[in-house]
């Protein structure tokens, strides 16, 4: 670990220097998860992968404001929040119901919820390493059911069939996997919260 | 069942009829709104970690060390109890000889009680002359010319209960659970306005330069022009507290009034009845009036204050046979009406592991079997 965080603070330098290398290797390391956070307010895989790479540009031509290591995650996590909102604010996200009523709540809730959240580095950070742990700590399968559904993106009836379980059981495994986490994360998803309303 | 539903809208599963039957249920409560949005956060934030493979062996919890975050944490972590997990705590009503009734005692003897399902009312004197107003949470007495001969009321509070008293010359009084207030029904003409506080009460004294406020408690009296302040005089504890919000008051021991402080605002002076002695110190004196605003607030604050506290706002019992909890201390804000004992102790059990168990309002708290 702290290894590594040597390595990374090499690259951040060379990063700020303009180091191409550098940058790519950030680049790699994050980019699904800014894709990953922003399809879940956009819902659309292509514009999320767009807006990741949007978020990359901007983080290359901005560098110099990047003080840490730390803040180049919450660069780009803030860049994507404020371009989710633009993009809900100006009805550019497509319409997933029927009914217009359901299209708009859902807006309206996306937008509270991404405006209470906020990329502070040492949030980030801290929530990162309570995120990795929450999710080791899951019971095996319940953590093989969430891992194939949230980072492979796989259909339930996939992983039902990969695991040789119902459909129901990778169902209650989800449900379960989400109630651990929202327990272990509360506090910190709070915390930012809090930090917010003090700011 | 909604967890579940939540799930599936968050994996893209819902049908647009389920995904309306989740919305009708976020617009139903805030609470409701609250779990949702926590739910959805997580979710989104959880694509932080995307190395970890299904191999991965459980990684051992290493708390953070750091004070500060520590602090930040607890108090993020008490405010989100709220509206969380619903594991109301059952407290049977009938277990305890004492009175779990606001009881509003007459200058004549007779007693009322008054509970928060009574009708707003109107308070008559023997000479039925109106002397106040009943409202719920709330009794109001009416500024008139004051009597010849000055007569007091005694109102009781009970644990697990809070209530607000507006005497004759428009002072506000919120009282603690577990606190008893004796004051006069009609300020006299001449001299002091004075009332006797056992407990924690919240005072907003209405400016009477004449008529100086006096507050006896425990074996201090506390007197002022016109301010705020708080005071804890508990008889369990064996001090008073009194912290200053606006204005300037004075402590003095009841017995020498040469031993006496001034105090400042966001200042607090401690009577130790042990020493005799009033001590002064710096504090945020809003951490001290938090309950008056339905808050329980901690700061380093040890867990024996702690289990007091709880006891008188919940009205329950607590009997530790933890050590290691004894000797903790903790920090962070608790909305009294949005949690239970019960979410109380699963957070402070995260820090701290332990045991406990409800019977009735009794709650046992042992260490962890080995």
């Amino acid at each position: 670990m702290n290894n590594d965080n040597s390595f990374e603070l090499d690259l951040f330098k060379s990063f700020k220097e303009g180091d191409e290398t550098a940058f790519t290797h950030f680049y790699d390391k994050y980019f699904s998860r800014i894709k990953s956070f922003s399809v879940q307010f956009i819902y659309d895989q292509d514009e999320a992968e767009n807006l990741a790479q949007e978020a990359f540009l901007h983080l290359w031509q901005n560098r110099a404001t990047v003080e840490s290591l730390n803040g180049i995650q919450s660069f780009l996590y803030t860049y994507s929040k404020s371009k989710c909102l633009n993009m809900i604010r100006h009805n550019k996200v497509k319409d997933r119901f029927k009914s217009e009523i359901l299209n708009q709540k859902e807006r309206e809730l996306d937008i509270e919820i991404l405006n209470s959240v906020q990329f502070d580095t040492l949030e980030l950070t801290e929530l990162e390493r309570l995120i990795q742990e929450s999710i080791s700590d899951l019971p095996p399968k319940t953590r093989e059911v969430f891992i194939k559904k949230r980072f492979e993106n796989k259909k339930n009836a996939e992983i039902a069939e990969e695991m040789q379980v119902t459909l129901k059981a990778v169902e209650a495994h989800m449900t379960k996997a989400l109630k651990i986490l929202k327990t272990k994360l509360s506090d910190y998803l709070f915390l930012i919260f809090i930090l917010i309303c003090n700011n | 069942m909604t967890s579940e539903l939540i799930y599936k809208y968050l994996s893209n599963e819902a049908s647009e009829e389920e995904v309306r039957t989740l919305f009708e249920w976020i617009d139903a409560s805030a609470e409701n709104k609250k779990y949702f949005i926590t739910l959805k956060k997580t979710w989104a934030l959880s694509a932080l970690s995307q190395e970890i493979s299904i191999d991965a062996a459980p990684v051992i919890a290493i708390r953070p060390k750091n004070k500060v975050f520590q602090f930040f944490k607890y108090a993020a972590a008490f405010v989100i109890l709220c509206g969380l997990a619903k594991i109301a705590l059952d407290v049977s009503p009938k277990t305890k000889s004492k009175s779990k009734e606001i009881i509003l005692e007459w200058s004549d003897g007779r007693s009322e009680i008054i509970t928060k399902n009574n009708q707003e009312k109107l308070v008559l004197d023997q000479n039925r002359h109106l002397i106040a107003r009943k409202l719920p949470n709330h009794i109001i007495y009416y500024g008139k010319v004051p009597n010849q001969k000055v007569v007091y009321s005694t109102i009781t509070v009970p644990y697990g209960k809070r209530f607000t008293v507006t005497l004759s010359d428009g002072t506000i009084v919120s009282l603690n659970s577990g606190t008893t207030l004796r004051y006069p029904e009609q300020f006299g003409l001449n001299g002091k306005r004075s009332v006797y506080l056992s407990g924690e009460a919240f005072f907003e004294v209405s400016k009477d330069k004449k008529h100086p406020f006096m507050v006896n408690a425990n074996k201090v009296d506390i007197e002022v022009l016109g301010t705020k302040f708080n005071i804890s005089a508990y008889p369990e504890n064996p001090t008073v507290n009194s912290t200053l919000v606006e204005g300037s008051i004075k402590m003095s021991e009841v017995e020498n009034k040469a031993n006496v402080v001034l105090l400042q605002p966001n200042q607090m002076a401690t009577w130790n009845n042990n020493s005799k002695k009033i001590i002064t110190k710096e504090v945020d004196a809003s951490f001290y009036n938090a309950w008056t605003k339905g808050e329980i607030a901690f700061k380093d604050t040890p867990f024996s204050t702690i289990a007091k506290i709880i006891q008188r706002t919940y009205d329950v019992e607590i009997i530790n046979k933890n050590a290691d909890l004894a000797r903790q201390n903790f920090t962070g804000t608790i909305k009294i009406s949005e949690s239970s004992v019960a979410n109380i102790l699963e957070l402070l059990k995260r820090d701290t592991p332990f045991q406990y168990v409800i019977e009735q309002n009794t709650i046992t708290i042992t260490n962890l079997p080995n």
